[in-house]
């Protein structure tokens, strides 16, 4: 068993971050609040902040681990950058020029600046003008034909990779003068306007989410609503695109836990292990939770159902298959929206990390014990 | 007979669990509106594929998805005009009490007997594994009810003619 800690905070979860020290978890329980907990001992939390400014449903929540400040969005297209000032979170609204709901955000790897995905199908990039002293973004215009439902931010805090409903995901140059030093030029050496679409990845016929990129910046990864995820390993002017399609019910977020290896998290309430051989070809290892009896044990007992049915006429019965279907087994018991790593930013792997989903539970699993289980690809 | 009830059944609920992948998800067109994307189509990359499942040309099950809504159509076996009048009364009785279920939807979809319409509300409230048997265990139940309506109906019918005719003997 991996998982080495579960609480159930809320009813439901929409999104969750953690503190810079791992020590306080910020949450929004499915409302217009984030509460912010503190953990006192095992599997004791208290509550200590409520920050209480957006109108609508909070769907991103982001924890700096440097300027230790917190930016949440809302479907009320408007953006808070907290800080704390003695004991108390103080708000600062981000003058977002949004005319719709805002949906994801992510801070950048320097801190010095985060993306707003919308459903505007537009991304706001928003960085702080000190001579104003507030908040200011720009925009990706016209670039999605769908909301954009993900943004990921590439190692060298120039390049931003975005999903779309459109099924699509779409690498941008997010070069800021004034915020972005001239040396990070160097690694992208063709484009660097603002928001010019450095690529476009066609390989989704759904809906796209979760992007991520891979500590080294080298493959991108994201998932389709049709159980696909996709790999995408050298990112640049000609790509290699791999995609993955598994059995089970579709994915919503991944995260890249070492260059070579996934988890991803969705619907099937259980995280997925995906990895790439010595030869690049990535492909589904197992499940991290317990295996779920639900969909053997229904196959086979309808399978021996339809064998008895044959001998016996009508008389067979279906109290076996519902009996199958209840035992769901696992942590969660509803489908997971988040994936959040655990540990220090500068590791190249993650050894733990934490998910939090809609039966509002906040599990942390530890792979420090399934090394030998999942093979060398660490 | 039971055999392809069960299978028509079981090929529902596989459908209806893959199907059932539902997220909030904001409205495009109106700001600061969530509406069931699947009502409005006013966006069509946000609907899936419509599934229609068939176990003989009277009796289907149409599935149509969006990305926070789902609607689920019935339409019920109805063999003679006595079980299109009992078919059309009872879903229409149920229909009216609409709000006590839920997830069902006020007006039957065209073309069909009944509908429900479930969203991403719903799937955070509930299990999604409930929901799909509650639906489940529905179609079972209104074939039984009819069928039970119909005998009595029937058994009314022999006893009244029986009570007139006696009046001759």
């Amino acid at each position: 068993m991996a998982v080495v800690d579960v609480h159930r905070f809320a009813e439901s979860i929409t999104c969750h971050a953690w503190s810079p020290d791992l020590s306080m978890v910020a949450l929004c329980p499915n409302n217009t609040e984030v509460h912010i907990y503190k953990s006192l001992s095992q599997d004791h939390w208290e509550r200590l902040h409520v920050l209480q400014k957006h109108d609508q449903i909070v769907s991103g929540i982001d924890w700096s681990s440097k300027s230790n400040k917190i930016v949440t969005v809302s479907h009320d297209r408007n953006s808070y950058v907290w800080s704390l000032e003695g004991a108390e979170w103080v708000p600062t609204l981000v003058i977002l020029r949004l005319n719709r709901a805002a949906l994801c955000v992510q801070w950048s790897p320097k801190e010095n600046k985060f993306a707003v995905g919308s459903g505007a199908k537009t991304v706001c990039i928003c960085y702080y003008e000190q001579e104003n002293n507030w908040w200011v973004s720009k925009l990706i215009r016209k670039r999605h034909e769908s909301s954009v439902t993900s943004v990921a931010w590439h190692p060298n805090n120039v390049l931003l990779a975005t999903t779309s409903t459109d099924g699509k995901c779409r690498v941008f140059s997010t070069f800021i003068k004034g915020v972005d030093t001239k040396d990070s030029k160097a690694g992208s050496p063709a484009e660097t306007k603002f928001g010019e679409q450095i690529l476009q990845l066609d390989l989704s016929y759904s809906w796209a989410f979760g992007v991520k990129w891979s500590p080294s910046g080298n493959t991108l990864a994201y998932v389709g609503h049709s159980s696909m995820i996709y790999f995408v390993d050298d990112v640049g002017p000609s790509p290699l695109a791999q995609s993955v399609a598994f059995r089970d019910l579709p994915l919503r977020d991944v995260l890249f836990i070492s260059e070579k290896m996934v988890i991803g998290v969705g619907y099937d309430s259980n995280p997925m292990v995906f990895a790439a051989d010595d030869t690049g070809i990535w492909s589904f290892i197992r499940y991290i939770g317990e295996k779920k009896a639900a969909s053997s044990g229904s196959s086979y007992s309808s399978q021996f159902s339809e064998a008895f049915g044959k001998f016996y006429g009508s008389q067979s019965k279906s109290t076996t298959a519902n009996d199958a279907s209840d035992s769901r087994g696992g942590v969660h018991d509803n489908s997971i929206t988040s994936i959040v790593p655990l540990g220090k930013g500068g590791s190249p792997k993650v050894m733990r990390f934490s998910t939090s989903g809609l039966d509002g539970k906040i599990a942390i699993w530890d792979l420090e014990n399934m090394q030998q289980e999942l093979g060398n690809q660490f | 007979m039971a055999n392809s009830l069960r299978l028509y059944l079981a090929c529902i609920k596989n459908t209806l669990e893959a199907a059932m992948c539902l997220q909030n998800f904001p409205c495009q067109e109106v700001e600061r509106h969530n509406k069931p994307e699947v009502e409005l189509k006013t966006s069509p990359e946000l609907l899936l594929n419509p599934v229609l499942i068939c176990r003989n040309e009277a009796e289907k099950c149409l599935i149509e998805t969006s990305i926070n809504s789902l609607r689920i159509s019935l339409k019920v076996k109805q063999a003679d005009e006595l079980e299109n009048i009992l078919t059309k009364k009872f879903l229409r009785f149920l229909s009216m009490r609409a709000e006590a279920f839920q997830v069902l939807r006020r007006k039957p979809v065209q073309g069909y007997d009944i509908s429900f319409l479930i969203t991403n509300y719903h799937c955070e409230e509930m299990q999604k594994q409930k929901l799909i048997d509650f639906i489940i265990q529905f179609m079972e139940d209104i074939e039984k009810e009819i069928r039970d309506l119909k005998e009595s109906v029937n058994t009314r019918g022999r006893l009244v003619a029986t009570e007139f005719l006696k009046q001759f003997m």
